[in-house]
């Protein structure tokens, strides 16, 4: 209903035409997930979809994962970049590689250019952690990779269909390269799918609208993101240099603990980050700068706290700098670097997010918990088929407090996801692996406490149904409890921490507090637990009325209350001692 | 003289529509009464017996059926006033209702205040009980009775009014629940007992634990509620049966609810599609796009072939809920749905909305921020005087004044150009809504008839039918009240479900055949004793079909009759077009699955020929005014004939543009469209292809 008093881009048709690019991401993430094959694509939703425009720049991102928010952004450009003009109606581009700006080899992209009246307008994209790709360990978390060759097929930017025609021999490749087979080609067409959807619904846009119209609406939609990031800094960051460290552990390279460091300069509306890292490590837990681009963007939603939907104009008076190549947040071939979704990035985000509640303490927020998360794999004890299970529910932690705000959500981290991914239902992950979940649990005390409290953890014990299983651990957070904010800290930090247990007739036989891979035999069981978010400010400020429902409902034990809080419970009666209550937070 | 009565209680009215033998419909609209809802439905049937010109107690022995849609099993939901629940689960997923599979909602990842959802046991009455059933049937851990027990003693104790029981892979190996139900029975001889074995007997521990949950949250309040409903009727010389709207679009009995209360929780929204096609039926459509558009949103649903669109698995209130609840697409689009500029200058109509409480500015009762009902005042659609045929005076100055504060001004146009751009994108909101039931489900819009309700869903029809390409509009004169007509004039329906696990190429017709008949069986045993003007049964089948290996299913018509060889070969037929109409593609070398069959009876009522619509409107002025309207994509305003529906000519259409009042409903008759009367008290709007243009 364009009328001729309006220009271009008129606010209604502006709005109207936003809503069409949200409504189409929306098609496409319900695409991935009615239609995939493997638990991280149907039940898990560990996948992100976007929309970018002509150049490409992103246009719409939904709210699918926070550590998608950078590499897509890179990669999409890469992959345009490598075609150059070779790219045609039908076509359809795929890649992984992160020598290509992608995240890690796991994550498989897809790239679908979309053409009105012969001009190029839009590309729809996915990017979907699939169940493996390749190399020596099931689910490609190969710990002992030396090099990035070591740990899976590497896939530069290819077309996988070739105006309009599916390049099964390219597609055959992928799939022989990789573990899974069936599960890959049903989780590939899945995404075929979504891009597809998105096409169907963005070529009506175009006709509908004009491409002059819709092209003039996306310069204003990533002008107005643009203006509004640069409203958030000028008012709530002051001109200056905010510095912050943190500590990327040493989760089993024994190199020791690495610090990460950043300066983010604040000038008027614009921000300058700037990274410094250690030497690259020949360990899986390097990051390509895609993959840091997303914890940076991540780190700085954690401040602005926009709401959806999202696009590229939000970055723009961000400028970075990942220091030279071959570090740790700047890695170059062939440092490996499957792990780096996980934990890396989520180091990255805390250290982002560090600096700038320096700059910015209202409304600051606690750290959420980092990946900790099992593979497993084995063969059907009927089929004798290999299978292989990213168990997700063993990555979902506690979600950050947040200053003045409210506390954290139980069981909706890790920071990587923020609620974004799903644990699957126990019943349907039984039904998809040969194993048994006999406890997907809270974990009580897991939470940092403060005035604000983090949320909690998970724990989560397995058992193979068939002979045995292969338990491999990955991620971070068994050495150090997640970073809470101001006066927040934990006394009793071992429930905080992520954990693995082997067990035996009931018997610990093994403690895991770093990445590695065992075998559980029939009978016997392996736990694993998420550390629970961090808190904020003091936690002798947090009302005891609200320490109390926090032990009555199992969040937080009476010694907890006592030793972190200063709450004095009575274990039978449940209720407060103000007396001893008083006397505990006067001793501090 | 007969009546069948349809009553929806909604927040802010009660709606009443009676139907008579002779097919007349009427209508009455009284204020809800929260705290004693029987009041409001006896003043209601009150006011509709002095239509007819009987006293209270002849009219309702008059009455052979009543039925009702009710938001109490909803309400005690949303307000969280519903009984003090237990849980009893298997042995360490004590929490998956408070995990809630690891998921934030969408829409709010980086709104760190939004809360999480507060689970309806608190942990302290979420007890363990040692057993285990593994996903064959076998048992890991048998049922240790003593320590079951124990827990029971526990929630002894805790002085809880339900409880739900809930164990891993139990409708495999239903024993388990059961004996603890009898346990729970002896110990707690007063507790309203729910088990997922009974409420949702298939896989998904997450919905089905959920799910029996809230049967048992909403069920001692729905069962008192409806104890009350029908002493108050009996107490006046009824006679008939009372009947509920159930969530899947069928009227329950008592009975059926008062065991699966949970069914009770879509109960409003449901009746719209189904008036929506009784309505449609008149004129011989089996395939309708229902809108309803209400204070707070739109609801758009799908009927295909005779049957509203059913979605197995929802959240309602943010509790997941497994049974079958008619696939309400409900958009942020309602009359009181806010505009706002947002934080990057973009405007948005809606999610947030002003409700009836304080309602849209015009309403003068504290409103302070613009709504679509204001933007609808501003361009001239509404008067501007006052609405519900004069009973409810506004003021539209307070319309200007808030749309130019909060919207004209900060995207720098004047406040017509901002009346008329709420108005556009409430439309293009409607628009995707209707496009997520139709095109995103795999049907084409342009082969359906709309059917509008709601007071201001008759507004809008016209723009959204040319912007789809839908050619008939059908709008009732009840528009306002269409879910009442849709309780009046819905049929019984009763749902099965089963667990059934296999490969398609593995299936034997003949054991296919005999579950589906023992499904059919055990819904006309439900429905028997019903007292409705019987005009035959209907069954309907359905499959839950994916690939295998995909986890998702779609769910798929399964043919009815004795199922061979050759059925299950157009079932395999219907699943590839499905999946290929859903998602662009289809694997017709992969084996399709089944997960779990359906079955509906459906025992169809007799309806009556509607005549025409006994009109309570009051008494207008006989000639036609006309009202300065600023139409879409106009410059100028132009004056408008306003037609009180009374007036609107059967043998004549109305062309557009014009505007019919109806006492409940505004219906704009865009220019190109045209307006007629049919004799069942509706109207039907001619949309031409070319649009409103």
């Amino acid at each position: 209903m364009a009328d001729s008093r309006r220009t271009e881009v008129d606010p209604i048709t502006l709005a109207v035409v936003q809503g069409v690019l949200s409504a189409t991401q929306r098609a496409m993430t319900s695409t991935m997930e009615m239609t995939g094959r493997s638990s991280v694509y149907a039940i898990a939703r560990d996948y992100s979809n976007c929309l970018f425009d002509w150049e490409p720049r992103m246009i719409l991102q939904g709210e699918d994962l926070p550590t998608h928010l950078g590499s897509l952004i890179m990669a999409t450009k890469a992959v345009a970049e490598f075609f150059g003009g070779d790219v045609r109606p039908g076509d359809v581009m795929f890649h992984n590689d992160p020598a290509y700006d992608g995240s890690h080899i796991v994550d498989m992209c897809m790239y679908k250019p979309i053409f009105a009246d012969g001009e190029l307008l839009f590309w729809a994209v996915s990017k979907g952690h699939v169940i493996d790709a390749g190399g020596p360990v099931p689910g490609s978390y190969n710990r002992d990779a030396k090099e990035i060759y070591a740990e899976g097929l590497r896939i530069p930017p290819i077309k996988i269909v070739d105006r309009g025609v599916r390049r099964e021999d390219v597609i055959n490749l992928i799939l022989t390269n990789v573990r899974s087979r069936r599960d890959q080609a049903g989780d590939m067409n899945a995404q075929l799918g979504a891009v597809t959807v998105a096409e169907r619904r963005l070529t009506e846009l175009a006709t509908k609208y004009g491409v002059p119209v819709v092209r003039a609406c996306v310069e204003q939609l990533l002008d107005q993101a643009e203006a509004h990031m640069r409203s958030l800094i000028r008012e709530r960051l002051p001109n200056g240099t905010y510095r912050a460290s943190v500590i990327a552990e040493d989760t089993g390279h024994g190199r020791g603990d690495q610090t990460l460091s950043t300066e983010i300069t604040v000038d008027d509306d614009e921000l300058t980050i700037r990274l410094e890292a250690p030497e690259q490590l020949d360990y899986y837990t390097n990051s390509y700068r895609s993959n840091t681009l997303s914890g940076i963007n991540a780190g700085l939603m954690m401040f602005a706290q926009v709401q959806p939907p999202y696009n590229e104009g939000l970055y723009r008076p961000v400028h970075i700098d990942f220091g030279p190549s071959g570090t740790m947040l700047n890695a170059a071939e062939p440092a490996p670097h499957v792990n780096c979704t996980g934990g890396p990035q989520e180091t990255i985000c805390d250290l982002i997010r560090e600096a700038l509640n320096q700059a910015d303490m209202s409304s600051a927020s606690a750290g959420w918990n980092h990946t900790w998360c099992v593979n497993l794999a084995g063969e059907h004890p009927e089929t004798g088929e290999s299978w292989v299970e990213i168990l997700i529910a063993s990555i979902v932690g506690g979600g950050g407090a947040v200053m003045g705000v409210a506390d954290g959500w139980h069981s909706a981290g890790a920071q990587a996801s923020m609620g974004g991914l799903k644990t699957g239902d126990s019943e349907l992950v039984e039904l998809l692996a040969p194993i048994v979940l006999h406890r997907v649990e809270i974990a009580k005390d897991s939470a940092g406490p403060g005035t604000w409290r983090g949320g909690c953890g998970l724990t989560v014990e397995i058992e193979p149904i068939g002979e045995e299983m292969t338990v491999i651990a990955w991620g971070e957070g068994s050495k150090y409890p997640v970073l809470g904010v101001g006066d927040a800290h934990a006394k009793i930090v071992e429930p905080k921490l992520a954990r693995g247990w082997h067990l035996r007739d009931g018997e610990v036989v093994r403690e895991v507090t770093e990445n590695g891979s065992f075998v559980v035999r029939r009978g016997e069981r392996y736990v694993t637990r998420s550390q629970g978010g961090g808190g904020a400010g003091d936690p002798f400020e947090r009302a005891p009325a609200t320490v109390l429902h926090d032990v009555r409902h199992q969040k937080v034990s009476v010694e907890a209350a006592r030793v972190e809080y200063g709450v004095a419970v009575d274990p039978e009666t449940l209720e407060i001692d103000e007396d001893a209550t008083r006397a505990a937070r006067a001793a501090g | 003289m007969t009546y069948r009565v349809g009553i929806d209680s909604g927040g802010t009215f009660t709606d009443l529509v009676a139907i008579a033998d002779d097919g007349v419909v009427r209508l009455h609209k009284v204020p809800s009464n929260r705290e004693a809802p029987a009041q409001a439905l006896l003043e209601g049937l009150a006011g509709l017996a002095e239509q007819v010109g009987l006293p209270l107690r002849a009219f309702i022995a008059d009455c052979e059926l009543v039925v009702l849609g009710t938001t109490v099993a909803l309400n005690a939901l949303l307000q969280r006033r519903g009984a003090k629940t237990a849980l009893l689960a298997t042995e360490g997923h004590e929490d998956s209702i408070e995990i809630r599979l690891g998921h934030k909602e969408d829409g709010h990842r980086w709104d760190f205040s939004f809360p999480p959802a507060t689970p309806l046991v608190p942990a302290y009455l979420r007890l363990p009980v040692h057993e285990r059933v593994l996903a064959d049937a076998t048992v890991y851990t048998p049922l240790d009775e003593e320590q079951a027990a124990q827990s029971v003693r526990a929630l002894k104790e805790h002085d809880v009014d339900a409880v739900a029981v809930s164990f891993m892979w139990s409708f495999q190996h239903p024993e388990h629940e059961r004996r603890v139900a009898e346990l729970v029975r002896q110990a707690l001889p007063e507790c309203y007992i729910s088990l997922s074995t009974d409420v949702l007997p298939r896989v998904g521990e997450y919905t089905r634990t959920s799910t029996t949950v809230v049967n048992a949250y909403v069920g001692p309040r729905l069962t008192a509620y409806m104890r009350d409903i029908e002493q108050s009727l009996v107490q006046r010389g009824f006679r008939g049966t009372v009947y509920y709207m159930q969530s899947n679009g069928g009227l329950g009995t008592q009975s059926i609810l008062e065991r699966r209360p949970v069914a009770a929780l879509g109960s409003g929204p449901a009746a719209g599609p189904v008036a929506a096609l009784q309505l449609a039926s008149l004129l011989g459509h089996e395939n309708v796009i229902s809108i309803d558009m209400g204070g707070t949103s739109f609801d758009v649903c799908l009927v295909k072939d005779g049957l509203p669109d059913v979605v197995a698995e929802v959240d309602v209130a943010r509790y997941r809920v497994g049974l079958p609840m008619v696939n309400v697409e409900s958009i942020g689009a309602g009359g009181g749905s806010i505009a706002r500029v947002d934080e990057k200058g973009v405007l948005q109509v809606g999610p947030e909305s002003a409700e009836a409480d304080p309602g849209p500015a015009c309403y003068g009762r504290g409103g302070t921020r613009p709504t679509v009902t204001d933007a609808l005042v501003v361009l001239g659609y509404l008067p501007s005087d006052a609405l519900l045929g004069g009973r409810m005076p506004i003021e539209s100055e307070r319309s200007v004044h808030v749309i130019e504060a909060e919207v004209a001004g900060p995207l720098g146009i004047s406040v017509d150009a901002a009346a008329q751009g709420i108005v556009e994108l409430a439309a293009a909101n409607m628009v995707e809504g209707i496009r997520m039931a139709s095109i995103q489900r795999g049907h084409d819009p342009r082969d359906f008839v709309m059917v509008a309700g709601g007071g201001a869903g008759p507004t809008f029809a016209g723009l959204l039918a040319a912007e789809l390409g839908i050619g008939t509009v059908l709008i009732p004169k009840v528009a306002g009240a269409m879910c009442a007509f849709g309780e009046a004039a819905a049929d019984l329906r009763y749902d099965a479900v089963r667990s059934y696990a296999a490969r398609l190429s593995d299936v034997e017709p003949a054991d296919l055949d005999g579950l589906f008949s023992q499904m059919e069986r055990e819904g006309e045993e439900a429905l028997v004793g019903a007292t409705l003007t019987e005009g035959g049964v209907r069954v309907e089948r359905a499959a839950d079909m994916k690939y295998v290996d995909q986890i998702h299913h779609c769910d798929v018509p399964v043919p009815t009759g004795t199922l061979t060889d050759s059925e299950l070969a157009t079932l395999r037929e219907r699943f590839h077009a499905r999946h290929a109409q859903l998602y662009t593609y289809c694997e017709r070398d992969n084996e399709p699955e089944l997960l779990s069959i359906r079955a509906s009876v459906i025992l169809k009522q007799v309806q009556p020929t509607l005549t025409s619509s006994g009109s309570t409107d009051a008494p207008r002025a006989a000639t036609a005014t006309t009202r300065a309207i600023l139409l879409p994509g106009a410059l100028e305003r132009v004056d408008v004939p306003v037609l009180a529906g009374e007036r609107v000519p059967s043998e004549q259409p109305v062309e557009g543009p014009a505007i019919i009042e109806e006492e409940t409903a505004t219906i704009a008759v865009f220019p190109g469209m045209s307006a007629s009367v049919l004799p069942h008290g509706l109207y039907r709007l001619t949309v031409p292809e070319a649009g409103v243009r």
